[in-house]
């Protein structure tokens, strides 16, 4: 498969002031099209910077992304985005809510109307187009929020810790269907999340971050068989990997901070 | 069912006991008349006067409301330049900053030399008290946007003009009607104060010709009035804000509590 995303050498400093932070350091990876790509990491260690800059909505101080072989240096128009948050209009029905990017594109509305309700169907929402937000349980907001991210068919989709706020069964349930969906509607997905068990269960590859600064530490393929089922959390497969995981994350975390690089 | 004519006949009842504990308190201290006068008087003064007290309620309320629309219109106005003008932001907000500093009921005698007498200068007043809350919860509605909205919008190519009308006035709403709830309020008693500087007509008036033969009972009617007319603009604005952002928290929780 082609590489879709190529992210080489990305170096981000914030600088606020008198204080530097050093938030990713020499970051390269490469991720293929249509492919499931999550990315863990320890809390500050730049996971979100990371996707802000594949995005093209921050620049980095240097290093390149490249997304279809372009080099990305001013926002990428074919992702879709979530948050951690829903992040949805108060004052717009579920509907309203998930056709806001096509109207932002000044895209054909009849059209992604459809498209919008079938996403509704697809995320099992149909009957709730007309409600408001607060009405809805925060699973049902993390729904619309995926359906507002696919209603204008992105190649790529951006997902920074979505079910991160959510209960365990629901996040469970939310997985899944993000899984048949990517299955079904051939996305490429880049997914953050601190939770390494949802990244193995997720995805083909997970990339593996240090503390700030954020360094990847191994892009690990993981190499259980689709569709994945939750019945697969209990494997010992499944349990060798989320132990790796967790070993790279702790013996880097021994490591003391001046070893990894000064901060200031 | 039975939980909401318990809150109708609660407050009735104890304003009822209220009413009867000030009859039994004057009788009993024979405080004089013109220091606290008993409940009946004031009923006698509110029916004598009647013609008289709605005369001047609709001078003070044209005034209230007057500089409250002025307040309103050029508020939002300022605010929505100010967000969008680094400019303005720099010069024209802290001289409105300093303005708001200064105790506005204290120009009202310069009022009077500059605009005069009449109407004209109690609004001025009733404008210059309303206009700060407006300005500040207006800036504050409009700036306040998730950032994740923006970058939502930077992705899909989204105009100025989308960003503004479909994230960042929507957005400004329930601060809006927050600011106009108070500004109203603050506009009546702005205007009030106006009118006892120098006025000929007004409740503002009414009190003050009331004080000057110590009629202490049309003195107590006219603040009740003036209690009254505040709340009903209150609740035209609770109304309109249940209409026209219904999801706004504030209403929702208002709505909860009943
Ligand atoms: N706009 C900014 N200005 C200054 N520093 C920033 C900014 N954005 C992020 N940082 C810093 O960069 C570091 C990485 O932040 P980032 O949000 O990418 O971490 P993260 O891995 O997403 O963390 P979490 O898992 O808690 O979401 C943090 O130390 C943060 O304080
Ligand atoms: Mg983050």
């Amino acid at each position: 498969m082609a590489s879709l995303i190529t992210v080489k050498d990305v170096l981000k400093v914030f600088r606020s002031g008198e204080k530097t932070i050093h938030a990713l350091d020499q970051i390269s990876f490469e991720v293929d099209e249509g492919s499931f790509v999550s990315i863990v990491g320890p809390s500050g260690c730049g996971k979100s910077t990371l996707l802000k800059i594949i995005s093209g909505l921050l620049a980095s101080n240097s290093g390149t992304i490249r997304v279809n072989n372009h080099q990305v240096d001013r926002p990428l128009e074919n992702v879709g985005m979530v948050f951690q948050s829903p992040v949805l209009l108060k004052w717009r029905s579920v509907l309203g809510n998930i056709m806001l990017p096509v109207e932002f594109a000044k895209l054909d509305r009849d059209r992604h109307l459809e498209t919008a309700r079938s996403l509704i169907q697809l995320v099992g929402l149909q009957g709730f187009e007309e409600m408001y937000p607060f009405e809805l349980s925060g699973g049902m907001q993390q729904r619309v929020s995926l359906c507002r991210s696919l209603v204008t068919d992105p190649q790529i989709l951006l997902m920074d810790e979505p079910f991160g706020a959510l209960d365990a069964m629901t996040r469970d349930e939310l997985d899944l269907e993000l899984l048949r969906i990517w299955e079904e509607r051939k996305k490429t997905v880049l997914f953050v999340t601190h939770n390494i068990q949802e990244a193995v269960f997720l995805s083909d590859y997970v990339v593996v971050m240090s503390a700030r600064p954020g360094r990847l530490l191994k892009k690990l393929r993981i190499d259980l068989v689709r569709p994945r089922t939750l019945e697969m959390l209990s494997s010992s497969q499944f349990g060798e990997y989320t132990l790796q995981i967790r070993g790279m994350l702790t013996s880097a975390s021994k490591i003391p901070d001046a070893a990894i690089g000064s901060t200031t | 069912m039975k939980s909401s004519v318990k809150n109708i006949a609660e407050p009735l009842v104890f304003f009822a006991v209220l009413l009867l504990l000030w009859e039994f308190l004057v009788r009993m201290t024979d405080v004089p008349d013109f220091i606290l006068p008993p409940p009946r008087d004031l009923y006698t003064a509110f029916t004598e006067n009647l013609y008289v007290i709605t005369i001047h309620s609709v001078v003070t309320f044209a005034e209230a409301v007057g500089g409250f629309a002025l307040s309103f219109i050029l508020g939002v106005g300022f605010a929505i330049s100010v967000v969008y003008s680094r400019h303005l932001q720099n010069t024209i907000y802290p001289l409105i900053v300093i303005l708001y500093a200064m105790p506005k009921s204290a120009l009202a005698p310069l009022m009077v030399i500059w605009i005069g007498y009449g109407m004209f200068s109690k609004m001025s007043i009733a404008f210059l008290v309303a206009f700060f809350p407006i300005v500040v919860n207006t800036v504050v509605g409009l700036k306040e946007v998730e950032p994740e909205l923006l970058d939502l919008a930077r992705i899909n190519r989204a105009s100025q003009f989308d960003i503004f009308t479909k994230i960042r006035l929507p957005n400004s709403l329930p601060y809006l009607f927050a600011g106009v709830k108070v500004a109203l309020i603050l506009s009546v008693t702005g205007a009030i104060v106006a009118e006892f500087v120098a006025a000929n007509q007004g409740l503002g008036y009414l009190i003050m010709q009331a004080l000057y033969s110590l009629d202490t009972a049309l003195t107590l009617v006219i603040l009740f009035i003036l209690a009254l007319l505040s709340l009903g603009l209150f609740m035209a604005v609770q109304v309109l804000q249940r209409k026209i952002a219904p999801w706004s928290s504030e209403v929702r929780q208002v709505e909860g509590s009943f």
